[in-house]
């Protein structure tokens, strides 16, 4: 266990910014990318308001019909098998690689890996399986398959970069792409990988996003100003957000000879589960509760050295309570008080990439010098007492941070960043 | 609420996909309509031509304006592999409202079968 391991390269296709500047001036300034944007025509759907990527054009099922912002150049052979979800995370890949210095002919010698985590497109799916059932399985898309089942990112991507090392995708609803980046640190531990490129991506339309409506999970709440509150007592349901974030995580030893600047270190991950429910959290967090720990021992950090927690919080009534119970446990019975937002009050909830969205918050909050506030928090839920909530953006660089996740049947994913000086050393040892 | 429930029309999929030739050049886009209209089949042949150049993987992709020999290849001189032939023979299907077998498919090697192969194919459909 030796091998550190650096965040140095992120890329960010989401609803508060299409690369890594406006992502943080977005959360410095507590802009939230929450619009009126209902995702079908129907006018009985109850859910309007949803957290779009702007910039893109990926509402056809062809993808002749697809645009994207002219600075990337997308070749027609790889977009042919890609989701909308797999435009986004081309572009956010390309952002990565060029922010860490990198170009393909890096990543072609069996060092670098690539886990991905999505959910597929159950858009591609829906059309192309009605297409193919339409001409009795005799004609349909060659590329429905590989565009749209859950594993689509990594095929594609593996494909198009050339990339012969460890190559997978994860699956964990809302907890994936953390247990990507969480399996890819210890790829790089291991000594299997040096490199690691960490996708998490999503599709955001009605196929993906309304079936947690019937769940009650989705916000009803028609004002883009309030519909996403995480910890809030009037919260009622998430609100979906789609896009793409990638993060180049590579052993310390091969940054430092390449000169390459890092984010933040990720000193350490931990997952439980709750072993309770298949949809809800358990009610007191319990699974949550020892990924914290798990993580926080992994990292040798002790609860009062944490100085902000990244929250999973997605504005949910059950899920916000469970983990601020989880939290108080963890934190403030240990007499410990960081700060803890969630920035899904800006962004929305983009399911399985919400882990690899926020640790690369987590990441810029590090270099940079900032801890993103609660956005359009009133009234904190009475279980949240004793937490440490702010409003607003802090002006303070955290040292150590925590980034939480949880998926379906209680899978529970944490990971330790810690601050990383302007030398590209540890700070802090 | 079953009591209230009635056949919603949002049961499709998504937004249909535009005209499959709308990115094409203009003149590709008129032969489509000329051989629609009058079935003159050297307008299709510009149709299928266009739509070999659009499938064949850009590293191999020569000047776009050399007109495709009809001996090339498909897969040894233009770099086909066997799911972009299945697309073509997919987006003809689609165009054209033709079934095409495996086995046609199979025996398709180069330009010149694609092309006469699409006459025939579409031609057989229009008369059927």
């Amino acid at each position: 266990m030796s091998r550190s391991v650096l965040i140095t390269g992120l890329g960010f296709i989401t609803s508060i910014g299409n690369d890594a500047s406006s992502v943080s001036a977005s959360l410095r300034a507590g802009r939230h990318g929450m619009a009126v944007h209902p995702l079908c025509d129907n006018p009985r759907v109850p859910v309007t308001v949803t957290a779009p990527v702007r910039e893109f054009l990926v509402e056809s099922p062809s993808w002749r019909d697809w645009t994207w912002p002219a600075r990337y150049d997308l070749p027609r052979e790889t977009l042919r098998s890609l989701a909308p979800h797999g435009v986004y995370a081309f572009c956010a890949i390309e952002q990565a690689l060029a922010d860490a210095g990198l170009t393909k002919a890096d990543l072609v010698n069996g060092e670098t890996g690539l886990f991905c985590a999505s959910a597929g497109s159950a858009f591609m799916l829906h059309h192309n399986l009605a297409q193919a059932h339409a001409n009795n399985f005799e004609r349909g898309n060659p590329m429905g398959v590989v565009s749209s089942i859950a594993g689509t990112l990594n095929f594609n991507f593996a494909a198009h970069y050339g990339i012969t090392g460890a190559v997978a995708g994860f699956v964990s609803a809302c907890a994936s792409s953390s247990h990507a980046i969480g399996y890819a640190i210890d790829e790089i531990r291991l000594g299997r990988q040096r490199r690691m490129i960490v996708v998490g991506a999503e599709d955001l339309n009605a196929d993906t996003l309304l079936p947690f409506a019937p769940m009650r999970a989705l916000s009803v709440n028609a004002d883009p100003a309030s519909a996403s509150r995480p910890f809030d007592t009037a919260r009622d349901g998430f609100v979906g957000t789609g896009g793409a974030v990638v993060l180049i995580i590579e052993d310390a030893a091969l940054a430092r000879e390449r000169g390459a600047t890092a984010y933040a270190e990720l000193v350490g991950w931990g997952q439980a589960s709750d072993g309770h429910s298949v949809a809800t959290s358990h009610p007191e967090g319990a699974g949550l509760r020892e990924a914290m720990r798990r993580a926080l021992r992994d990292a040798g950090v002790e609860p009062a050295q944490i100085d902000y927690v990244n929250a999973h919080a997605t504005s949910t009534p059950v899920g916000d309570r469970a983990e601020a119970l989880a939290l108080r446990t963890v934190f403030a019975d240990a007499g410990a008080r960081p700060a803890i937002s969630s920035t899904k009050g800006l962004t929305g909830h983009g399911l399985s990439m919400a882990g690899a969205m926020e640790a690369g918050f987590c990441a810029l909050a590090l270099r940079e010098g900032f801890i993103p506030g609660n956005a359009h928090l009133v009234n904190a839920d009475p279980t949240c007492e004793g937490l440490n909530l702010p409003r607003d953006t802090v002006s303070a660089r955290p040292s150590f941070v925590l980034n939480n996740s949880s998926g379906f049947g209680g899978s529970n994913v944490c990971h330790v960043l810690r601050q990383i000086d302007s030398a590209g050393l540890t700070t802090t040892a | 609420m079953a009591e209230n429930s009635t056949p919603s029309p949002a049961s499709k999929p998504g937004p249909k996909p535009s005209n499959p030739l709308a990115k094409f050049p203009s003149n590709v886009r008129s032969a489509h309509e000329r051989f629609l209209t009058t079935g003159d089949v050297d307008a299709l042949d510009t149709v299928v031509l266009a739509v070999v150049r659009d499938y064949q993987p850009a590293q191999l992709r020569g000047d776009p304006a050399v007109v495709l020999p009809d001996s090339a290849r498909m897969i040894d001189d233009l770099g086909f592999d066997s799911l972009a032939l299945a697309e073509i023979v997919f987006f003809f299907e689609d165009l054209y409202r033709v079934s095409i077998t495996n086995e046609e498919l199979m025996r398709i090697s180069s330009v010149g079968e694609l092309r006469v192969f699409i006459r025939s194919k579409v031609d057989s459909a229009k008369s059927s």
